[in-house]
This record gives structure tokens, sequence and C-alpha cells, in this order.
């Protein structure tokens, strides 16, 4: 399924809602997202996954790039990722470094 | 028996339409939802290394093929190549250690190895006859 992002900024939180699936083809747009936010105020990134069927591990480095690039300050809410997703954040770790929340704001 | 193959250009644009073919197989090989997803990402996380480190940083055009066979209880899945010998099992594998890491200080690799192994029921790699064969079985439920 094609891979739709949208953008919201309103610092200092920017939400983006992904929508499809999230590989190494469209992880590339989604970095792309995340690069035009490290020259705005973003303290949290709010990131909704309601609509996301799958993501790799193409996914995953970028989460590990808006920390490095937007700063380590950053607070990275995932809204609502769909359960396989979980998983994934789960076992590789990453669900120590985001929140996962149901909404947001919470 | 046969095993049935398709073929796909070297191109991360053919990543989805793989994906597609994995869901069809495990549905066909009645596979559950958990498993059909991780063949999916293991899948994908191999096809994305032999695409941008076989063929495009090589600058190759070419093409690599899913071959497939359901037997009794197995649906067994080989990507093959024919890109420069890469054995992905040899990549050095994040450890508990390195799971633990912050994000901050991540470093980016391994994880879409590491996501394969985990991912499957069995996982092998072999190179012969010029080709590299990523072989991942899933036992049926």
């Amino acid at each position: 399924m094609a891979f739709k992002i949208d953008s919201v900024v309103a610092e200092p939180v920017a939400t983006l809602t992904l929508v499809g699936e999230l590989d190494s083809l469209s992880a590339r747009v989604f970095q792309t997202e995340i690069e035009k936010l490290t020259t705005r105020s973003i303290t949290t990134l709010v990131l909704d996954m309601e609509k996301l069927d799958f993501m790799s591990s193409a996914g995953l480095r970028v989460l590990i790039f808006s920390k490095q690039k937007i700063g380590v300050g950053l607070n990275i809410f995932i809204v609502k990722p769909q359960e396989l997703i979980i998983d994934t954040l789960e076992k590789t770790g990453l669900h120590h470094s985001v929140t996962i929340v149901d909404q947001y704001p919470v | 028996m046969g095993m049935e193959t398709r073929s796909f250009p070297g191109n991360v644009d053919s990543l989805d339409p793989l994906r597609d073919c994995i869901g069809e197989l495990a549905q066909e090989a009645g596979l559950s939802k958990k498993s059909t997803y991780n063949l999916k990402v293991a899948i994908d996380e191999i096809a994305t290394n032999i695409i941008l480190y076989g063929y495009e940083s090589e600058k190759i055009e070419g093409t690599y093929r899913l071959l497939s066979e359901i037997t009794e209880n197995e649906l067994i899945v080989i990507l093959e190549d024919d890109a420069k010998p890469f054995n992905p099992l040899e990549n050095e594998l994040p450890d508990e250690l390195d799971l633990s890491v912050p994000l901050e200080e991540r470093e980016i690799g391994g994880l879409g190895i590491f996501l394969t192994i985990n991912g499957v029921d069995d996982f092998s790699y072999d190179f012969s006859t010029g080709k590299n064969r990523n072989k991942f079985i899933m036992k049926k439920a």
C-alpha cells in the first residue's frame, strides 16, 4: 500500500501522521519531513501511527535519526501504533526511548 | 515438486509488490497474522540489503528472484540474487546491551538482520554458482 505522510508544525510540537507501509523507499520521505523540522524549535514529536500497517528497520532508523538530528531532549510520542509495530519497537528496545500513547495531548 | 519463481527489479520500488507476494503465499500456507507480518519484515529487510548494497551502490541494474514452496508443514521462501557475495549472518548482531542503549546513542546498523533472524523459524544463507541465496522457513501453525 502506498505511503502517505502529513505534517503539522505548531512549535514546539510537530505532529506527523503516517499512513500505509513504511519501508526503505517510504522511509526516505519520512526522513525528509524530519529534516525539515531541524530548522524549527521542536521539543515534541508526535507520530500518529494508527493507520500505519508496516514498519521495517528503515523506519526505526528514522526514529533514531530524529533524536540525533532534532535533539537529544526531543520527546517522541507514538500514537496508537498497531500491535505488530509495538512488537517491533519492543524487540529492538526502542520503546524505552519513545512514549506510546492512545492520544496526544495525553 | 518445483518451486514457484517470481522476478523483481533490483530497486526499492519492488519492495511493496514483494511484500504483497509474501502476503499471498502466507495466506495460501495458512500462516497467522503475526507470522505473516514477521515474514514480511524479514523478506523486506534482506531484499533491501540486496537492492541497496548488492545493486544500487554498485550501480548495477539487476533483478532478484523470489522462490517459494509450500510443504505439508512449512512455507519455504528463498531470495536469490546475482550481486556480490553477502552473508547477512556475518554481520555483527546487536546484543541485549546494544538494544538497551538509548535512541540518541544508537548505532543504526544491524537492526534489520536482527529483526529477520528474530522473526522467522529458520534463516540460512549460501552462495554458489554466482548466486546469493537467503532462505526463510516459517512453520505452519
